[in-house]
């Protein structure tokens, strides 16, 4: 077993290019007067999540590493580090990164954590560095496990984590269009990504791609940006504060507030937890599927349009 | 990438990043100009809402919404708005307005910046429309 493997911490390496990205953008944005807006309270809250999410990693990194070392001794395979692996590996932890996401999005435990992604009313680059600080508490580490027993050494599977994150940061702007329709077809791009940062009821759960789209459609969440309806960015009820601790840690409290209030049944305490995002035990709150519908019986014209 | 380097860098571009976006002009926060604008921000975060009457301060940096089942404010967050119920909230007195405490985690207080003849009526309303 190869188990001094290295590979670069590809995301910290990108940090000047982040920021450098980000000044970039903002000037063009302020030369041409579009392709987006910024605003300097949410740019700072964004940027201080990304380095809060850095933080995090350094500090419970070692969590993950421990479960994915224990993993690969645990594992006979060992596939190597020759350039067919690395890419198979990126593909693969690609659809890892899909799954992940879905439940992201699906399940409230786990969206405790994505949550705060979303929490901008803006779509720019430093949205892409609005990062949660709670993503091992998920537990969705155990999705990578495949990949592990297969054989991938778990730095290599970190090193095609990194890159993925570090392709999906580009596409956080609206200063980009759409792209030619193979890449359109194939990648996930700012169009497809602007689509999954809408809060419109129409892109609700939808377009959950890392680097590659075809997942989305392949599994059947894919929705294409309308020329006819722009998104409208943020969460479905909006944040109604700045301060990084509460961005980071609201739908946790949520949760526990919900879950621990009294007269509840046991299983209605747990569906707090794991049920999709708005779920509630008396039906007082709306889940995504909730709203579409809602929405569908008001705009009855638009059943078997995309994202409907 | 040495530590020290990483957070140095980080600290660096938070702060040039946050002290260009305001000194192009980027910081003035959003300001409500007419009741409608009002009513549509309110309807982006509850649409099914029935409003009965908008309230919308001389500052433009709130609105009062009133419906039969209470009494809710919507509010600039930065450039865009955000909205709550306000029922089990209370007020306090500051100056040049309330502050308004909600038992929202993401949502703790909203400062309501009013002149003063508006103070009592808001206060009033917030507690009894």
């Amino acid at each position: 077993m190869s188990d001094q493997i290295t590979f670069p911490d590809v995301v910290q390496l990108a940090v000047p290019f982040f920021i450098a990205a980000i000044l970039a953008e903002l000037l063009w944005i302020r030369v041409t007067g579009k392709g987006g807006r910024y605003e300097t309270r949410d740019a700072v809250t964004s940027l201080i999540m990304g380095a809060g999410n850095v933080t995090a990693g350094i500090a419970l990194g070692f969590i993950a590493w421990g479960f994915f070392m224990f993993l690969w001794d645990v594992t006979p395979l060992d596939l190597g580090t020759a350039l067919w692996v690395v890419l198979l590996c990126f593909v693969l932890d690609d659809l890892r990164y899909y799954w992940v996401h879905r439940f992201g999005h699906r399940i409230r435990w786990v969206w405790a954590s994505h949550v705060n992604h979303h929490s901008s009313q803006h779509y720019n680059l430093t949205t892409a560095l609005r990062q949660t600080w709670t993503y091992t508490f998920t537990f969705m580490m155990v999705v990578r496990a495949p990949l592990i027993l297969l054989g991938f050494h778990p730095a290599l599977v970190l090193f095609c984590g990194g890159l993925n994150l570090i392709y999906q940061f580009w596409i956080h702007t609206e200063t980009i269009g759409r792209l030619p329709k193979w890449v359109e077809a194939v990648m996930n791009t700012p169009s497809h990504h602007r689509v999954h940062h809408g809060r419109n009821p129409r892109y609700l759960d939808a377009n959950y791609a890392g680097v590659f789209i075809i997942w989305d459609r392949l599994f059947g969440t894919f929705v294409p940006e309308l020329d006819e309806e722009k998104p409208d960015y943020g969460l479905v009820h909006n944040l109604g504060t700045f301060n990084p601790i509460r961005v980071a840690f609201h739908e946790w409290v949520g949760i526990w507030q919900d879950a621990t209030q009294p007269g509840l049944r046991m299983r209605d305490r747990l569906m707090y937890c794991v049920a999709p995002p708005g779920w509630s035990h008396d039906g007082s709150r709306e889940t995504s599927d909730q709203i579409k519908t809602r929405h569908l019986e008001a705009h009855p014209k638009e059943r078997g349009t995309p994202g409907f | 990438m040495p530590l020290t380097v990483l957070i140095a860098l980080v600290v660096v571009g938070i702060a040039g990043v946050a002290l260009l976006i305001h000194t192009t002009g980027l910081s003035q926060p959003r300001r409500f100009t007419t009741e409608a604008e009002a009513r549509a921000a309110w309807t982006r975060e509850f649409p099914l809402t029935d409003i009965t009457g908008v309230t919308l301060c001389r500052s433009g940096r709130a609105a009062l919404i009133s419906t039969p089942t209470g009494p809710g404010v919507v509010w600039p967050m930065g450039a865009d708005s955000t909205a709550r119920w306000v029922a089990d909230g209370r007020v306090t007195r500051r100056d040049g307005g309330l502050t308004l405490h909600l038992s929202d985690y993401a949502a703790p207080t909203v400062r309501l910046h009013l002149d003063p003849d508006e103070i009592a009526l808001w206060a009033e309303r917030i507690g009894t429309t």
